[in-house]
């Protein structure tokens, strides 16, 4: 009896033990408040500067029952911290920005995200730019997971000193009018390269991208089928013969050397987004008034750009959407537009004065706020498959390897194809 | 204790002494409180207090272990939810006809005896160091135990801009030999120049805190033995090939040991190490992949959860296997004959 007694004790004891801590680790902490006093805490994750602090303020201003959580974190972190909860069907946000890069992915778990198109967000699809509104669209077109906050757009940033040194004109039109086509953007590189024995773009891969951007069939198909002999041969090509020509300094973005790069002048030029002017300045303030901005050869462009979208796990629905929805009103997004450049992806506001007239003086006086808009509604868009992403690092590794010169040119393709075919289908 | 004996006699159960010495002048089932407070004190507690440590286990380790075996066996995609059930074998048999395994595999070997083989070297020979007579002992001792206790991230991120082609501090050092003057190493460009990297980085960081383990075995040591082999004529380094060595060998494969599961596990180094870390594939053409790094990128960016958990009881298996070979190899290395 005693005996019985004792394992008993043991048992409850040690499962106590066990419950306390397996409540201690999925404990949901900010939750738990939120029923005691009406108040709603809604969390927001994103990555960077989205320029929401003012915007909450004013926000909890005239929503006194919310609170809003501001969670900034590194760029591909907030990302795979999304997918890992949603798998584990808790502890995402309530509302979670996803960048475009991203976005495939999240678009085939569209059950996985509140469909805003049941909240009513059907009536702001002819406010977007089409090919912004159809990017979070599931494929069968019926759910649609998220809103477009800011779009990249992408120009041509340039360094006016170094073109002066290498005899090349430094007016942003002329500049312009020297590459309508990338054929003749190479030739330029090709000149500049030649007279000063300089690099003239800081990646092979920066070149590939814009190009394959423009072509009317990415990677793949609609049918999600892998396409490599069309729009990836053509910007494989450029960018190859670019690499041969000797014009590409093989920096990878966002690393030490190529951030040195922005003062040392390791490169002239570099394909540019909207909100990539603010990491130039940030990274080389000295070089304010040294840089210009022209328009991208072949015409469009865009790299980059955001969604907010509202996980299904969410407890907060109603309250989440009802933010959301103020944030891509028009005031909103200019505010943002204003304090850190992201420019909106709703093309009526291209025409609004605070964006329309901006100038950026750090990029000597550079009208950004009509480079970019340009640039955005120039794009015609393109299906981008599931397997785009792991697609686009396959072939940009090719690139790599050739400018490290540890694979041939000529057999780069060929090397390309095969590496593309394998992350189509890992 | 009379209690957990097999087959009691029915006699014996009350006369033996046992545990208490009061355990005659009460029967069965009319104790106190106390008494009983007494009993699981004495005899459960110890349980109870061991048990959060084998809770934890089970939570964080034993269950992930067969969940993740139970995964290997399934079809689990994050982007393909209409796959599931049962694989069977199926990833395990994708493991031996993909080349990514097996780079990965080769990279994590070549990294491992560039990293496992100069570390333990060379902490041997600074524990030597260390174990004699210094200037400010305890600084040193300390001392070599700073990369130890720098956050592994934040080292790989400064040796990462160390490396880095043009205005890396690694290049410039060299440059001041004359090496990379026309060109400047590329350090991801290949195997070679890429695995050297890493194993720096592994070096630094675990060659003080093995130092520290050697010199702890080494300490107890006593001196006569090398009194005795002075005398005899040996000097300070056959004194340690043939006393020292010998002598701390337990410590040595225990470090042999886990350097090897933590070489085979190297994951954080080789990511960071990457200038395009995101993709975690480990360079342009996976010049430095490691397995960990592989599965890492299976089951994050290629979304297939079951054959990285197929990828992750294989590394397990290799592990166990190399850990062994390795425990044989260094007790025939460092003098286990006699034992």
């Amino acid at each position: 009896m005693r005996e019985s007694w004792a394992r008993w004790a043991r048992a409850v004891t040690v499962g106590a033990v066990g419950l306390a801590l397996v409540a201690a680790c999925s404990g949901k902490s900010g939750q738990a408040s939120d029923a005691a006093d009406g108040q709603v805490s809604l969390k927001i994750n994103f990555w960077g500067d989205f320029g929401l602090q003012d915007l909450k303020v004013k926000y909890e201003a005239a929503n006194p029952n919310i609170k809003i959580q501001l969670n900034s974190g590194e760029y591909n972190a907030q990302h795979e911290d999304l997918q890992k909860k949603l798998v584990a069907g808790s502890g995402a946000p309530d509302i979670a920005a996803i960048d475009e890069g991203f976005m495939v992915q999240f678009r085939s778990q569209s059950d996985k995200f509140v469909n805003l198109l049941d909240k009513g967000a059907g009536a702001y699809e002819s406010k977007y730019l089409a090919w912004k509104w159809r990017q979070s669209l599931s494929a069968d077109g019926k759910t649609q997971i998220g809103l477009g906050t800011d779009t990249g757009g992408l120009a041509m940033c340039y360094r006016t000193d170094l073109f002066k040194a290498a005899g090349l004109p430094t007016e942003r039109d002329q500049v312009s009018a020297l590459w309508p086509t990338w054929d003749r953007f190479i030739e330029v590189g090709q000149q500049y390269t030649g007279r000063t024995n300089k690099k003239f773009i800081d990646a092979g891969s920066n070149l590939f991208n814009p190009i394959l951007g423009q072509q009317p069939v990415g990677f793949y198909d609609e049918q999600d089928r892998l396409q490599m002999e069309q729009g990836p041969k053509v910007a494989f090509d450029y960018t190859i013969r670019a690499i041969q020509a000797g014009l590409s300094a093989n920096l990878a973005s966002f690393q030490a050397d190529w951030d040195k790069g922005f003062t040392s002048g390791s490169f002239a030029v570099l394909a540019c987004p909207a909100w990539m002017l603010g990491h130039i300045k940030d990274t080389a303030p000295g070089t304010e008034g040294k840089w210009d901005i022209a328009a991208v050869p072949g015409g469009g462009g865009n790299w980059g750009g955001s969604f907010l979208t509202i996980p299904e796990q969410s407890k907060h629905v109603a309250e989440a959407y009802k933010l959301l929805e103020w944030l891509v009103q028009p005031e909103q997004q200019i505010e943002i537009f204003k304090r850190v450049g992201n420019l909106p992806s709703q093309p009526a506001l291209y025409s609004d004065p605070a964006i329309a007239d901006f100038k950026n003086p750090f990029f000597t006086d550079a009208p950004v706020g009509q480079i970019f808009p340009k640039m955005a509604q120039g794009l015609t868009p393109q299906y981008l498959g599931k397997k785009n992403g792991p697609t686009r690092v396959a072939v940009e590794n090719v690139l790599i390897r050739v400018q490290n010169k540890t694979l041939k040119p000529e057999t780069a393709w060929t090397e390309a194809v095969k590496e593309a075919e394998k992350a189509s289908t890992s | 204790m009379s209690t957990t004996r097999a087959a009691p006699t029915p006699s014996g159960r009350h006369t033996t002494n046992g545990r208490n010495g009061h355990g005659d002048d009460m029967a069965r089932g009319r104790s106190s409180w106390p008494d009983r407070l007494y009993r699981f004190d004495t005899r459960y507690m110890p349980y109870v207090l061991i048990a959060p440590f084998f809770l934890i286990f089970l939570v964080f380790g034993l269950f992930p272990l067969v969940f993740n075996g139970v995964i290997a066996l399934r079809n689990y995609r994050l982007d393909d939810p209409t796959l599931t059930g049962w694989a069977g074998l199926a990833n395990f048999r994708q493991l031996f006809g993909d080349e990514d395994f097996w780079n990965a595999l080769y990279n994590t070997f070549g990294i491992f005896l560039l990293s496992s083989v100069p570390q333990l070297l060379l902490a041997l020979i600074v524990a030597s160091l260390l174990n004699r007579r210094l200037r400010a002992q305890t600084w040193w001792r300390v001392g070599v135990l700073l990369p130890y206790v720098t956050p592994i991230v934040a080292s790989t991120m400064v040796f990462s801009v160390f490396f880095s082609r043009d205005f890396g501090m690694a290049n410039w050092v060299l440059g001041l030999f004359g090496i990379g003057d026309r060109e400047p190493i590329n350090w991801r460009a290949d195997k070679m120049h890429a695995w050297i990297a890493i194993a720096t980085m592994v070096n630094w960081k675990w060659i003080g805190y093995n130092a520290l383990l050697y010199l702890a075995a080494m300490q107890s040591i006593p001196r006569d033995v090398y009194e005795a082999a002075a005398v005899d004529g040996a000097g300070p380094w056959r004194q340690l090939w043939r006393i020292t060595v010998p002598m701390i060998q337990p410590v040595i494969v225990f470090t042999v040991i886990l350097s090897t599961i933590g070489g085979f596990q190297l994951f954080i180094e080789p990511m960071l190490f990457d200038l395009n870390a995101q993709a975690a594939t480990g360079g342009p053409n996976g010049e430095w992949q490691t397995i960990a790094q592989l599965i890492y990128k299976v089951g994050w960016k290629d979304l297939n959860l079951g054959y990285a958990a197929a990828m992750s009881w294989a590394l397990f298996l290799i592990i166990l296997v190399v850990a062994g070979i390795n425990t044989l190899l260094t007790n025939r290395l460092s003098g286990g004959r006699s034992r």
